[in-house]
């Protein structure tokens, strides 16, 4: 893969809503956020903001995955 | 909300997550902003219950600005950063918040333009999208990829490919890219 695409593909994959739990309570930052500098991490915010827009307007709920990430959470508690 | 509703909380999340998100602007650089925010919102749901009005508006909403922005600038610190933290951005946010309506979830024209937009995507990039959509955020994307048959970074490039198709889609159909940005 080349640099730049390796680098696209940690930006996608830190602007999706799917965060590890932490062991002892709390929620983990995406190891993919980790590799990227930060204009990647500035890119990986945006895309993340248009990314949720996106999915809360396809949901008939108006929910983004963060959304109901949290809300899959608090279900388990 | 009051009662632990969580219908009540979800109808809640669908307009606050986006001002909170956009809150966390200036840490995007120094912390994980996705896992920050969900903290926040997960701390909104526990205090929701005992929160005291102080006759002012949105004062969950106020609350969880507050609370995402201590964790990030907690966070930030942990890692080593000086933290960006304004007091008086927060101040002047938090003022714009309690004189403003409750937060509102998506506006209903440009949930019809999104999902005509979707219908016109390729295969594909549709299928990442609505494999990613249907995770939920409860799925890491290397599952959800297995899932389609996909390999992880050709089910992220369909991400990317999916998210650009849809927002040119936007574009053409005359949807101001700021309805859109944070």
């Amino acid at each position: 893969m080349t640099p730049s695409r390796a680098r696209a593909a940690l930006i996608e994959a830190a602007a999706g809503a799917y965060r590890p739990a932490r062991p002892g309570g709390g929620i983990c930052s995406h190891p993919a956020w980790h590799d990227l500098d930060p204009a990647g991490r500035e890119e990986a915010f945006l895309a993340a903001a248009r990314a949720r827009r996106l999915e809360a307007a396809l949901d008939k709920e108006g929910l983004s995955a963060t959304a109901r990430a949290v809300l899959a959470r608090i279900a388990g508690w | 909300m009051k009662s632990g509703d969580r219908g009540a909380f979800a109808r809640w999340l669908a307009g606050a997550e986006a001002p909170i998100r956009s809150a966390l602007r200036g840490f995007a650089a120094q912390v994980d902003t996705e896992a920050v925010l969900q903290e926040a919102l997960l701390r909104a749901w526990q205090v929701a219950p005992r929160l005291v009005p102080d006759g002012r508006e949105n004062a969950l909403l106020r609350f969880a600005v507050r609370a995402a922005r201590n964790l990030a600038v907690d966070e930030a610190r942990r890692a080593g950063f000086r933290a960006p933290a304004d007091e008086e951005d927060l101040a002047r946010l938090l003022d714009g918040l309690a004189l403003a309506g409750p937060p509102a979830g998506p506006d209903p024209l440009l949930r019809r333009a999104i999902a005509a937009c979707r219908e016109k995507l390729p295969p594909r990039p549709r299928a990442a999208l609505d494999g990613r959509l249907g995770a939920g955020g409860i799925e890491p994307d290397a599952a959800v990829a297995a899932r389609l048959g996909m390999r992880l970074n050709t089910f992220l490039q369909n991400l990317s490919r999916a998210r650009k198709a849809l927002l040119e889609c936007l574009r053409r159909a005359g949807v101001p890219e700021a309805e859109l940005s944070p």
